[in-house]
Order: structure tokens, then sequence, then C-alpha cells
């Protein structure tokens, strides 16, 4: 087992990942204030998956990091409307006990690997056909 | 696992000979992580500030600089609103046989000369370039806002 990479520094990796766009293409991902020194509030976007109902859109999201992040998983709630079984559709806000990732949260994994699987569920067999409300809507 | 041995000798050294202005006290869960306080050099728009870093050593260390960040906001044209640093040690030029007691002297050393001519923080830089006055006059007053000790 390596070094134990302190809060502050794994979100200064994922920071410089995301400015590089390094990132997986589809997602991408920033500080919603760059000058805040916490890191605490992000904002990302994934573009929705082909040959799915969510092929060109592009949905925001808000992501939270607390202070003991990466040790637990942080808050993601979407702004865009979306239909997903794992999302409160009242709200937003993605339910950890139904998207893998957060149910199994591990230290390693970072906002890249929710917003991939976020993108994987979309283009589910059984999520792809989902009807959707308007693009471009938005929780309030 | 178990801490090398160079990191137990340099903190050990740090404690028992602290640099005087500088402190870096290493967090009981994480001996690799350390809460440093540096204070502002005389003479410079920093002086009365007592300013909080952290700083973190890789696996690879020291074959890899330890990172290190401002958790203290300062005005200064080599260190951006997140707290990095812009200075050559702790990039190309680092070498394993600098320690954390150096980098911390060269931020402090940093603190008395900033260098906008190499920025980090573009805006603060240009200020820094055009009425140099002005800037230190900004950074004087942060250091009382943000830096001041309890």
């Amino acid at each position: 087992m390596g070094a134990k990479v302190p809060r502050n520094f794994r979100l200064l990796e994922e920071l410089e990942k995301g400015e590089k766009g390094l990132g997986a293409e589809a997602c991408s991902y920033g500080l919603e204030n760059g000058d805040d020194l916490l890191m605490s509030n992000w904002q990302a976007t994934v573009l929705g998956p082909p040959h799915s109902v969510h092929e060109n859109r592009i949905y925001s999201v808000r992501i939270h990091c607390g202070e003991a992040y990466p040790d637990v998983p942080p808050e993601i709630t979407f702004i865009s409307k979306i239909n997903l079984p794992c999302v409160d559709p009242r709200t937003g806000k993605v339910e950890h006990a139904r998207l893998p990732c957060l149910a199994q949260w591990k230290r390693d994994f970072n906002m890249e690997t929710i917003l991939i699987e976020l993108r994987r569920s979309m283009a589910l067999p059984a999520h792809k056909k989902l009807p959707q409300p308007a693009e471009g809507s938005t929780y309030s | 696992m178990a801490l090398p041995k160079r990191i137990v000798k340099e903190t050990e050294r740090l404690m028992a000979e602290p640099v005087p202005g500088i402190s870096a006290v290493p967090h009981e869960d994480n001996l690799r992580y350390f809460d440093v306080t540096v204070e502002g050099p005389s003479q410079s728009p920093y002086e009365g500030g007592i300013f909080k870093l952290e700083l973190f050593l890789p696996d690879d260390y020291p074959m890899t600089p330890p990172k290190i960040r401002f958790l203290t906001k300062i005005y200064h044209p080599n260190i951006d609103k997140l707290g990095r640093i812009c200075l050559d040690v702790l990039k190309s030029n680092w070498s394993p046989a600098l320690q954390i007691r150096t980098i911390l002297l060269s931020i402090q050393a940093l603190l008395g000369a900033p260098n906008p001519d190499d920025p980090l923080a573009n805006d603060v830089a240009q200020h820094w370039k055009e009425n140099q006055n002005a800037a230190i006059q900004t950074a004087r007053e942060w250091t009382q806002q943000y830096a001041k000790p309890q």
C-alpha cells in the first residue's frame, strides 16, 4: 500500500487533470469558483451517449466534495433535468444506493469515475429509451 | 507501511532544530502530511503575517519533490488563487539532495523576493509590473486581512 494522498492534494490532482483535458472525452469538470481554497464545489458536464435518447444532450451536474472526501463519496446533483433511475426526479440528486460506484465507494475512485458511470447508466439497454424531460430544462 | 528512514530523519530534525520563523508538524494519522506555518519576512509586504501551508511527501519522495500549497490567501505574483506555488526547486530544479527544510526556506525567500517575470497569477504579476507600489500595498492589506495570528 502506498502513501495516503490527503484530500486537498487529491483534489488538486483532479483539478489539474480536468484543466488539462486529460480526462475522459465525454466528461469535463472544474471548480465552481476558481478561488475556492477548500475546493468543495465543482461543476461538471456529461455528454449523452450515442445510440440513446440522450445522444447530443449535454447534462450539467454539481458535485460537492465534503471534508471527508475521498474517504466518503461526494454528493452529485443534476442541474439539467433527466429521467434516470438513480436520479431523484424532484431534486436531481443522485441516490448513492442506486449507482454502484457510489454504493461501493473506494478511496481510489474519483469524480471522473462517477461521471463515466453515470454516462454508462444512460446507455444501459433498460435506460436508453426512457422518455426524457425537454432538452435544456433544469431543476430549480 | 513503514515510513522511509529519510522521512523519519527529516521529521526528527525539523522538530529538534526548527528553522526560525517556520514550523512543520506531521499529522498523527498521516506522517507524510504536514501542517506548515511560515512567517512573512521582515522588510517584505508579508511582514507580520503568519501563513499556513500544507505539505505532502508523495510515494516516490525524495525522487520527486514534496507537494506544497498555501492555505492562507496571499497576494503574490508566483502564488495562485488556490495557493499553488511557482518555484523552480519544486519542479524542474528539484534534487533529492534538497529537503523539506530547504524547500520551506526557499518559499520564505520567495515571499521576500516576488518574481513577476515568472508569474503563476497573471493578474497579480501584471499589477506588480505596472504599479509596484500599489501591488505591494495590496499585498500588505491582504496580509493584515488574512494572515494575522489569532
